[in-house]
């Protein structure tokens, strides 16, 4: 019986050691120990906020801890970034809205108080945006053909876009340099009030988010006549690139990448950037990302990396050919 | 048709739990502000903003808001008959003849005609909003640029020359206003503005600290000020059914005062504290004895308590439609829908349904929550009046600060609601109507923005405002109303005994 008991006693005591060994030598790798918070540097409501909660409802499902999204507004972006920028580097924050814009157009415009190449540590990619362009579904142009000879015969061309100095601003200026032809781009208050006054006959073209202008591409207000991306455009495959149509003009509308501050541990990393993967192969966060009408593209760290990298020099050198100075 | 289904769509909507629980707790804050002098609607939706976060349905939010915003139109009566205060500022001239009603013992009788004249012309208003706005938001589509400079602009002049108060004062608050706007990124060249090297000003300020420290904040701390002396005229409210001549006296002018608010509260810079001054000045003039106003005349209370409880309703047309708010506490609603993700503009009605049908439901139905909350409980209401402010007002600082942070996550945006706190509230001090502030501040950058647009589409060529047909004629109202006004202001300087004759 004794014997019995030591026996017991002993393998009692090295199953309890051996638990605590465990623990302890996983206890730094058993990333992630409490909610991550996500760092959203824009509105509640808008295309990256609905992103990342979208994202937020799927997360647990390949991760034991939650997500808790905070949104950072101002500066179009650059005030979220920036919090993120000077944020602890051990995993727990977050920040979706990479590739905005504003990590990628303003530094070329203006002092930016952190390098958004250099201060923060890309993780993956989510998802990308074309730009549609349109024209009123009552205009007699039905292609970026029509649009040149419209110009051409001395009519005057005025291009709502959606904020100066934005995406849709570029793309207008853009084509204006390369298909020369004079364009007036004429900024609103943001995207729904661009559409708006387009779908109202007020300009000539306008253009936007496939999320912005599907509505009215549907209700017949609007008529896509091209997309401003290299490949045409899934939610609109009938439309022809700018670049088909003999426009060299190819962008990306709106990138949503994720990021952490600069310093995260590689292995924090790589967790993120495959944890992530298994979100965007899910299929029904496929589903519910297309109710949204955003696309998933996901790319991983290492394709990120080189994807911010040039997209930012293009932009650079674009910005620098249309000579755009604010 | 579509009208019909929209709002059996809409009462599906607004019949849910949620939302009748948010409507009547709309109404009920509504009431509530609206018997507490101080205190206004435009505030208290300011305090509530960022609440709308957490509520996360814009329906349920606006349902709420818009429930505040007519409830305040009952409660505001209450005050007024009762302690000869306006409980809010649409209720200033209900004191003239409700105050004395209650003096000479028919309390009763103005609170029931306020409540019931309120009804009606709320439940008139909404109907002019079911069948008015749908055919105007397709209507609205032509307005471009032009027209939308004509209309702000409009806006802006109304919401200065129609608020009553000085309108040199008037004046400075609206520049102060289009100045405040101005800060952050230009409009069309994207140029940073005002920001003085800050990172933070590059989006300019944001309106909900702005109007959380001037409306909130700002007329809080100017009450405090004031020994509010709550002598409650009479503690026998009475019967508050009124008689049957009370209803022959004053039917005519809760008729006319629905039509005048509803129409007054559509033109942007109008609302319900203009409706209801324009109300007792018809009554006045129509009335068979002119002689009994000011001495307890029940039409002078029918009236303007109608009136704005319309303006009220109706002043959401050129919100959900066009996207212009028309006045403070609506730029509060503007100011929730944005922050729900919610552009309002020509395809509200289109593309969400079930916000647009859904928050004209529960119109009907707040209505009638209202009524029966400003009927048979008014005497709750009056006890009310007694809880100390200074007990309240801490309370609502507390949850002000906590609450603006919780908008943007940023500290600077309660330095900055500090600040505005001192400016609304050294506004008050010097007598200076704070209402054209957030009017100007919403409005100003609209009326910035579609100028230089219209430019632009021009070719720098001015007469796009002009020679277009809306555009040309907002510009000709504009021109009459300054000409006129002019004209009015040399007429009384010069001869003052010819007026005084008219």
């Amino acid at each position: 019986m004794t014997k019995m008991r030591k026996v017991t006693l002993f393998a009692a005591l090295a199953m309890v050691s051996i638990l605590i060994a465990s623990g302890l030598c996983f206890g730094a790798e058993k990333y992630p120990t409490k909610p991550i918070q996500v760092i959203v540097p824009f509105s509640a409501g808008g295309s990256s906020d609905l992103t990342a909660r979208t994202v937020e409802k799927f997360w647990t499902k390949y991760s034991p801890q939650p997500m808790l999204i905070i949104n950072k507004p101002g500066a179009g972006g650059v005030l979220g970034e920036e919090y993120v920028v000077r944020s602890k580097p051990d995993g727990y924050t977050l920040y979706v809205g990479q590739g905005s814009g504003h990590d990628l157009v303003m530094p070329h415009l203006q002092k930016m108080p952190f390098d958004p190449l250099k201060d923060i540590a890309p993780v993956a990619r989510l998802s990308i945006h074309s730009i549609v362009i349109c024209v009123s579904g009552k205009s007699p142009i039905k292609s970026m053909k029509d649009l040149i000879e419209y110009a051409n015969k001395g009519n005057k061309i005025t291009a709502a876009v959606s904020t100066a100095a934005g995406s849709v601003d570029l793309v207008m200026r853009a084509i204006a340099k390369r298909a020369n032809i004079p364009i007036t781009t004429v900024p609103f208050a943001g995207g729904a009030d661009s559409t708006t006054a387009l779908a109202g006959g007020h300009l000539v073209i306008g253009g936007g988010h496939p999320s912005e202008v599907m509505p009215h591409i549907k209700a017949g207000r609007f008529r896509a006549i091209g997309v401003a991306l290299d490949r045409r455009d899934p939610t609109l495959p009938n439309v022809p690139t700018l670049k088909e149509q003999g426009i060299n003009v190819a962008t990306w509308g709106s990138v949503k990448g994720v990021a952490v501050p600069l310093g995260t541990p590689p292995e924090i990393i790589e967790y993120l950037s495959s944890t992530l993967k298994k979100v965007c192969e899910d299929a029904e966060f496929k589903k519910a990302m297309a109710s949204i009408s955003q696309p998933i593209d996901y790319l991983n760290t290492k394709d990120w990396t080189a994807f911010m990298q040039r997209a930012y020099k293009d932009y650079g050198d674009l910005i620098k050919e249309l000579d755009i100075k604010i | 048709m579509d009208i019909f289904t929209g709002l059996i769509n809409g009462f599906s909507i607004a019949l849910t739990g949620t939302n009748i629980l948010f409507c009547f707790l709309g109404a009920l804050i509504g009431t509530a502000i609206g018997v507490l002098p101080g205190l206004g609607p435009a505030a208290t939706i300011a305090l509530l903003l960022p609440m709308t976060y957490v509520i996360g349905s814009p329906v349920t939010a606006i349902i709420m808001m818009a429930g505040i915003y007519y409830g305040a139109m009952y409660g505001g009566s209450t005050t007024s008959i009762l302690l000869n205060l306006p409980g809010e500022a649409a209720s200033v001239v209900t004191c003239i003849d409700g105050y004395q009603m209650a003096k000479k013992g028919r309390a009763g009788a103005a609170l029931g005609i306020s409540a019931i004249g309120s009804f009606i012309a709320g439940t008139v208003a909404v109907l002019g909003l079911t069948f008015f706005a749908p055919p105007l938001a397709e209507f609205a589509l032509d307005f471009g640029p032009p027209e939308y400079f004509a209309l702000t602009t409009l806006g802006l002049l109304l919401a200065v020359t129609l608020s009553g108060g000085s309108i040199i004062k008037g004046m400075i608050i609206l520049f102060v206003g289009l100045l405040l706007a101005m800060v952050g990124l230009d409009p069309i060249s994207g140029k940073i503005r005002f920001t003085f090297g800050s990172i933070v000003l590059q989006g300019g300020f944001d309106f909900v600290t702005l109007a959380m420290g001037v409306f909130g904040l700002g007329e809080i701390l100017y009450n405090l000020e004031s020994t509010l002396k709550t002598e409650i005229v009479t503690t026998k409210i009475g019967k508050v059914f009124p008689t049957l001549k009370d209803w022959a006296d004053s039917r005519w002018a809760i008729f006319r005062g629905s039509v005048i608010g509803f129409f007054i509260g559509i033109i942007p810079g109008g609302g319900a504290v203009i409706s209801s001054l324009a109300s007792y000045a018809i009554e006045k003039k129509y009335s068979k004895h002119p002689e009994e106003f000011g001495h307890g005349a029940i039409q002078g209370v029918a009236g303007p308590e109608s009136a704005n409880n319309a303006a009220s309703s109706s002043s959401f047309i050129p919100l959900l439609t066009l996207g212009i708010p028309g006045n403070a506490a609506i730029a509060m609603i503007f100011a929730a829908l944005m922050i729900q993700g919610i552009t309002p503009g020509p395809f509200l009605v289109a593309e969400h349904p079930d916000l647009f049908w859904g928050v004209i439901a529960s119109m009907y139905i707040g209505n009638a929550m209202l009524l029966v909350l400003n009927l048979p409980m008014v005497g709750l209401w009056v006890q009310m009046l007694r809880v100390p402010y200074g007990i309240l007002a801490p309370i609502i600082v507390l949850f002000t600060t906590v609450g603006v942070y919780s908008v943007q996550n940023q500290v600077f945006d309660i330095y900055s609601m500090l600040f505005f706190a001192a400016l609304g509230y050294g506004m008050r001090k010097l007598n200076f109507d704070p209402a054209p502030l957030p009017l100007a501040f919403v409005l100003g950058p609209m009326v910035e923005r579609s100028l230089r647009q219209s430019l632009l589409i021009s070719g720098g060529d001015l007469t796009i405002f002009v020679s277009r047909p809306i555009s040309g004629t907002l510009v000709a109202i504009f021109v009459l109303l300054v000409v006129g006004q002019t004209a009015f202001y040399i007429k009384r300087k010069m001869g003052g005994k010819k007026t005084a004759a008219i």
